[in-house]
């Protein structure tokens, strides 16, 4: 139990943490609406996975289905257990769905990012974060709004097993999610994106257009956060716009890339493993905690995130692993063209 | 209506004099404070805390909160700040260990509550005490509340004090002088991190000034800096983040839009007052898209 925790934690935290990595880390947006992305990423398996799949299986998918998901979503899920193709099809087509509208969305908030820089623009990032949340909070039709709605359940065809291999799925994502910043931190696009974060006039001196290199870093972050918040809202089975808060998906990711490290992937995703598990302990040893300090622990866990924020800031600013500068070749491969060069001169 | 217009004006006070301590923590240390969440938290906490334990009228424990908050203030500026402005670290790390900072705020005034609640059978989980304010006199049939006329007056009073602060005093001119050019200002003898410093001690007490009053103008629990402080970030950018004036001025617009202008439009639209958290943020980014300065470009600068 606690272990499924820690995973899907950890799994969720570092796909965000490593989207944030590539908006902050590598392009120096700041970025403080994390939590629009995975809300809309979370849209796309809540508000539109859900209807296709109820439109498929012939019954309502409008308002109605809002009114009574839990319901409808029981009817889908027994259909979905002995049709795996079908929930096979689901998710994928929750997860394009995600990547697309989460693209729009960063392609969205890449405007505001052409003219506004350091706090006018991590303010507004922020706003925009709160106020599709405070929408999609109050407006029923689309995710049942202060009800929540509840999700067809893409894994339960694999029965007895559904949230392990859910998980297993999660962290593959997550694998997959580091392969791409990886590559992206050794490409030329990852190069200009830390030429962009340096210094701009640097950037447009070599002929780099800036706005575009921004929409760049924010159409792939958005939307592989968008990605995060889908996986998420098909783990949990329900969407509520309530359990996409500030806190979680956008301060939270802060704190673990600023601990592992601005600009590291795997850095990142070291600080997420640790922090999870720091919440993981937590979690487990809750009673005994209560036992001994007459508080709730939960705000041990804010207490820790807010040490951790401090005292990395301060003692610590690189994070535990530094950024490195990214090879683009392997090292053994520069070294045998060295060889070759040193051979031929 | 009456009863509309005063409660906007006294919230836009309220949200106007938090947004001048948001303004003059980034004006003078380039720092957008985030623990003024729980700052605000903390001030509303006190007052009612003190209150419970004390009785007598509320009013006597804002001044007690605004200087707690002030103290904060001091104790961020002192233990995290001044090294990190030292060693010239960007805004967005400025922001970041504010952040931290407001997560501390947060957990240490939750276990306050959960404390006081074991320890003092004192359920401070949801607190309101808005109704023990009394009303002082009806206009056409609307009353009117201390707080409706206090929180107006203070706003004013801060202006002015400010204002004076800011012209008169040789602490004022230095820190106006450290706003604009800090190299310049210690070049010619003014110790900046004591203006600093200063400016922190402001911009809590204005803080915790807010948190306090707003006890009384709503119920609100532990998150309630947490919930609103969008509308101070609103009202700080609308102002332009560079003059105390246009802070204060972009909080009452945000404040009073939000009140007043859902519940004017709720005659066309009546679905709105759901979405009435959406207006200032509308606002706030129309204002960055049309005019990135915000409105302290129509003040003169301060």
């Amino acid at each position: 139990m606690s272990l499924e925790y820690l995973a899907i934690n950890f799994g969720i935290g570092a796909i965000l943490a490593l989207s944030l990595n590539i908006e902050v880390g590598f392009t120096g947006i700041p970025q403080f609406g994390r939590v629009m992305a995975a809300l809309v990423g979370a849209l796309a398996a809540g508000g539109l996975m859900s209807r296709i799949a109820a439109a498929i299986f012939g019954l309502p998918w409008g308002a109605e289905y809002a009114e009574n998901s839990a319901r409808y979503a029981t009817v889908i899920n027994s259909a979905l257990a002995v049709n795996p193709l079908t929930a096979v099809a689901l998710l994928l087509v929750t997860l394009i769905l995600a990547i697309v509208l989460g693209a729009i969305v960063g392609y969205a908030t890449a405007f505001p990012a052409l003219r506004l820089r350091e706090a006018y623009l991590g303010i507004t990032l922020l706003s925009f974060g709160e106020i599709l949340r405070s929408i999609l909070y109050n407006y029923t039709p689309l995710i049942g709004g202060t009800k929540g709605l509840s999700i067809p359940d893409v894994f339960r065809f694999l029965h007895g097993f559904r949230s392990q291999s859910a998980i297993i799925f999660i962290l593959f994502v997550v694998i997959l999610m580091l392969a791409i910043a990886e590559r992206i931190n050794r490409s030329p696009l990852g190069r200009v994106m830390k030429a962009v974060r340096d210094s701009e006039l640097a950037a447009e001196v070599y002929g780099k257009d800036i706005g575009n290199i921004r929409a760049y870093a924010l159409i792939i972050g958005s939307a592989m956060a968008s990605v995060a918040g889908a996986l998420y809202a098909l783990f949990t089975q329900t969407i509520y716009a309530y359990q996409f808060s500030r806190y979680e998906f956008t301060f939270l990711p802060w704190a673990y890339i600023m601990l592992g490290g601005v600009g590291n992937n795997i850095g990142v995703v070291l600080g997420t493993l640790l922090f999870s598990s720091a919440r993981m302990i937590i979690v487990i040893y809750k009673y005994e905690i209560s036992a001994v300090i007459p508080v709730d622990p939960v705000w041990l866990e804010y207490l820790l995130t807010g040490v951790v924020l401090v005292l990395v800031t301060k003692f610590r600013p690189k994070g535990l692993l530094p950024e490195r500068p990214a090879f683009t070749l392997s090292r053994r491969a520069i070294e045998s063209i060295s060889r070759k060069a040193g051979s031929s001169g | 209506m009456l009863a509309i217009l005063f409660s906007s004006i006294t919230y836009a006070a309220i949200l106007g004099i938090g947004c001048a301590s948001i303004t003059l923590l980034y004006a003078s240390t380039r720092t957008f404070n985030f623990a003024h969440a729980s700052m605000i938290s903390w001030g509303f906490y006190i007052v009612f805390v003190l209150y419970k334990f004390f009785g007598y009228i509320p009013y006597l424990y804002v001044p007690i909160a605004a200087l707690i908050a002030a103290a904060f203030g001091i104790l961020i500026y002192y233990f995290v700040i001044r090294r990190l402005l030292d060693v010239g670290a960007s805004e967005i790390t400025l922001m970041m260990v504010t952040l931290g900072v407001d997560l501390i705020l947060f957990a240490v005034l939750n276990m306050f509550v959960d404390i006081l609640k074991r320890g003092f059978g004192i359920d401070a989980t949801k607190i309101n005490i808005v109704l023990t304010d009394p009303i002082v006199v009806r206009i056409w049939g609307t009353p009117i509340k201390y707080i409706h006329i206090i929180s107006i007056v203070s706003a004013i009073v801060i202006v002015v004090v400010l204002h004076l602060f800011l012209t008169r005093t040789n602490l004022g001119i230095a820190m106006r002088a450290s706003i604009e050019n800090p190299t310049l200002a210690s070049i010619l003898g003014i110790d900046v991190n004591t203006v600093y410093l200063f400016s922190w001690f402001i911009g809590g007490l204005l803080a915790g000034l807010s948190g306090g009053l707003l006890v009384l103008f709503m119920e609100g629990t532990t998150t309630v800096g947490f919930d609103i402080v969008v509308f101070y970030f609103a009202g700080s950018i609308v102002g332009g983040l560079y003059s105390i004036y246009g802070g204060l001025l972009g909080g009452v617009l945000v404040g009073f839009s939000e009140r007043f202008l859902t519940f004017l439009l709720s005659y066309w639209i009546p679905d709105i007052i759901a979405y009435r958290f959406a207006i200032p943020m509308v606002m706030l980014v129309a204002t960055l898209l049309i005019y990135p300065k915000g409105l302290a470009g129509l003040v003169k600068r301060v």
